[in-house]
C-alpha cells in the first residue's frame, strides 16, 4: 500500500504549493507499523471529519491518499476542524517522515 | 418589509438627485461611485452591529496553553495566566509577551480594547501538534506550531507572526473580509499590515528603518536573510531551491488568479496580499515617520468603514476618504495615500487618472503643486457627498426604528 500525505493552506500557503506529497510504501515497513498504520487508517476512514466552521484563517488542510491496488481512500481534514483520529494518523505520519 | 433592504433601495433617488446636480462629468461620476460605496458601508455596518453578540469580559486577559504536541485545545494544559509566574518553557513566554505587545498596541495606538474592542480574553495554544510548521487564528483563539526546523523553527518565535494571527480576530470584527479572492487577499494583507506595525511600535522604528519583513525570524532557520512574505518588496521575501522563488505579486497586472479552493488559497489570499501590502508601505514611506501614526491609523479607520465583501479598489478608494478625512483633502498624507494605489495599479473611484499621476508625481517630490487645488476641491465635494449619505442612512435607520 502506497501512502501520500499533502500539506496545503497555512500561514505560508503561497510557499506551500511547491510542497512536494510525502509518500511511502507500507511494503519497505516493518510488519508491526504497517499494521499499526492500516489500523490508523481504518479508524481515520470509519470517523466522519467535523465540519469546518468556516471562521478558521491560516489553518492547514491535509489530504491523505491511501492507495491499496484499485483501492483509493482519501482522507482531507484541517487544522481547525480534526478528529482525533486523523490526528492521530497525521501525527505517525510526521514521525515517520521526520525519521526518513 | 425586510430588515436590511431599505437603506439600499432609498439611495438611487438621491444619487440621481445630486448627479443631475453636478456639471462636471468626472464629478457626477465620483460622486456616484462614492455614495454608493458609502451607502453599501453604512448598510452593511448597521446591519453588523445588530448582531453582535455579547460582551466578552477581561480587557484581553491573556492566557498560555500548553498542547503538549497534540492537536487537541481540551487536553491542553494550563502554562501561564495573566496573572502567573513566567513559564520555564521560552514559547509559552515568547506568545505571552507577543499576545501583551499586540493587545497594548491596539489599546494605545488605536484605544482598541482587545480583539473584539470589548476586551475579550487573549487565548495562546503553544506546541500544537508534532513539528507543525503553521501558526492560525481558529475563529476564537492562536494556535502555534513548534515547526519542523527547516521550513520553520518555534512558530512563537516572530512578533509579528503572532499579531498577524491575532489581528485576523480584529478583521473578524470589523469589516468582517470575506477570507476568498480579493476580499480575503485585504484580510490577509490587514493581518501582515498590523502585524508589522505591532514590530515596528515595540521598536520604536520608523517606517524607512523597519524591515517590513513577515515571519524572518522563524521561516526557513537554515537560510538566512530571508522571510516569509516582504511588504517593501512583494516577490522578493525568499529564494531557495527547496520552496522556490516568494510568489506574491506587487501589483495588480501581476494579480495571481488562483481557484477558490483550500488548495488554491481560497483564490490566492496570501500572493495577492502582497499587492495591498506594497500600498500601505508606500503610503507609510511617503508619509514618513512612524508609520503607526499616521499611514496606521488611516489604514484602521478604514478597516473599519469596510465591509465584508469589499475588493482592492474599495478599500483603496475607502483610505483614500480616510486619509482626507483624518488629515485634510488634497494633503500630504492624502497624496501619499494615492500615489501608492497608484503605483500598484488600483485606481481610486472618483479620482480620475490624470489627477492620480499628477498626484503621484508630488508626492514623489518631483512637483504638481499647482493640480493641488482641483483635486483638494473634488476631495471636498466627495466629502461632502459622503457627509450627506451618511446622514441619510441615520434618517433611515432612525425611520426604521420608530415603526
Ligand atoms: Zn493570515
Amino acid at each position: 500500500m502506497k501512502v501520500a500525505l499533502e500539506s496545503y493552506g497555512g500561514l505560508a500557503a503561497a510557499a506551500g504549493l511547491r510542497r512536494p506529497p510525502k509518500v511511502l510504501d507500507t511494503t519497505a515497513l516493518p510488519a508491526a507499523a504497517a499494521a499499526e498504520l492500516a489500523r490508523l487508517l481504518a479508524a481515520a476512514a470509519a470517523t466522519p471529519p467535523e465540519e469546518p466552521d468556516g471562521r478558521a484563517r491560516d489553518a492547514m488542510s491535509y489530504t491523505v491518499t491511501a492507495q491499496d491496488g484499485d483501492r483509493v481512500t482519501v482522507l482531507e481534514q484541517s487544522d481547525a476542524a480534526m478528529t482525533p483520529a486523523f490526528a492521530d494518523l497525521l501525527t505517525w505520519l510526521r514521525k515517520h517522515h521526520a525519521q526518513q | 418589509m425586510s430588515g436590511t433592504r431599505p437603506i439600499n433601495c432609498i439611495i438611487p433617488p438621491y444619487i440621481l438627485d445630486k448627479l443631475l446636480d453636478s456639471e462636471n462629468s468626472e464629478v457626477r461620476q465620483a460622486a456616484l461611485d462614492t455614495m454608493l460605496l458609502t451607502a453599501r458601508l453604512r448598510g452593511e455596518r448597521a446591519i453588523r452591529s445588530s448582531f453582535t453578540g455579547a460582551a466578552a469580559p477581561g480587557d484581553g486577559r491573556r492566557t498560555v496553553f500548553d498542547c503538549e504536541q497534540e492537536e487537541f485545545l481540551r487536553n491542553a494544559v494550563l502554562a501561564r495566566p495573566e496573572d502567573g509566574p513566567e513559564s520555564t518553557d521560552p514559547a509559552v513566554n515568547r506568545a505571552f509577551d507577543a499576545l501583551g505587545l499586540t493587545r497594548d498596541f491596539y489599546k494605545e495606538v488605536f484605544q482598541r480594547n482587545s480583539v473584539d474592542g470589548q476586551g475579550m480574553r487573549l487565548d495562546g495554544y503553544v506546541h500544537f501538534g508534532f513539528k507543525v510548521n503553521n501558526a492560525f487564528w481558529d475563529g476564537r483563539q492562536m494556535l502555534f506550531g513548534d515547526g519542523d526546523g527547516q521550513e520553520f523553527s518555534n512558530l512563537t518565535g516572530s512578533l509579528e507572526v503572532i499579531s498577524h494571527e491575532l489581528t485576523h480576530g480584529v478583521t473578524d470584527h470589523t469589516s468582517g473580509f470575506v477570507y476568498h479572492n480579493q476580499s480575503g487577499a485585504l484580510n490577509e494583507s490587514m493581518s501582515d499590515v498590523f502585524g508589522s506595525l505591532v514590530k515596528q511600535w515595540s521598536l520604536k522604528q520608523r517606517a524607512e528603518e523597519a524591515d517590513w519583513l513577515i515571519g524572518a525570524d522563524v521561516w526557513t532557520p537554515g537560510i538566512g536573510g530571508d522571510a516569509l512574505r516582504s511588504m517593501k518588496d512583494p516577490g522578493r521575501a525568499y529564494n531557495n531551491p527547496q520552496f522556490g522563488k516568494d510568489p506574491q505579486p506587487d501589483r495588480m497586472s501581476r494579480f495571481i488568479h488562483l481557484p477558490d479552493t483550500k488548495r488554491g488559497d481560497f483564490g490566492g489570499v496570501h500572493f495577492n496580499s502582497g499587492i495591498p501590502n506594497k500600498a500601505f508601505y508606500l503610503t507609510a514611506v511617503r508619509i514618513g515617520g512612524f508609520a503607526w501614526e499616521a499611514a496606521g491609523t488611516i489604514w484602521y479607520e478604514a478597516l473599519k468603514a469596510s465591509s465584508a465583501e469589499d475588493q482592492f479598489q474599495d478599500f483603496a478608494t475607502t483610505t483614500f476618504q480616510k486619509a482626507g478625512e483624518l488629515f485634510g483633502a488634497g494633503g500630504p498624507e492624502q497624496a501619499a495615500v494615492l500615489s501608492a494605489w497608484q503605483e500598484v495599479e488600483v485606481p481610486i473611484r472618483g479620482v480620475p487618472t490624470g489627477v492620480a499621476r499628477i498626484r503621484s508625481f508630488a508626492a514623489n517630490g518631483s512637483g504638481g503643486a499647482g493640480r493641488e487645488d482641483g483635486l483638494a476641491a473634488l476631495a471636498r465635494q466627495i466629502g461632502t457627498l459622503n457627509d450627506k449619505v451618511t446622514q441619510l442612512a441615520k434618517d433611515v435607520a432612525e425611520l426604521k426604528g420608530t415603526r
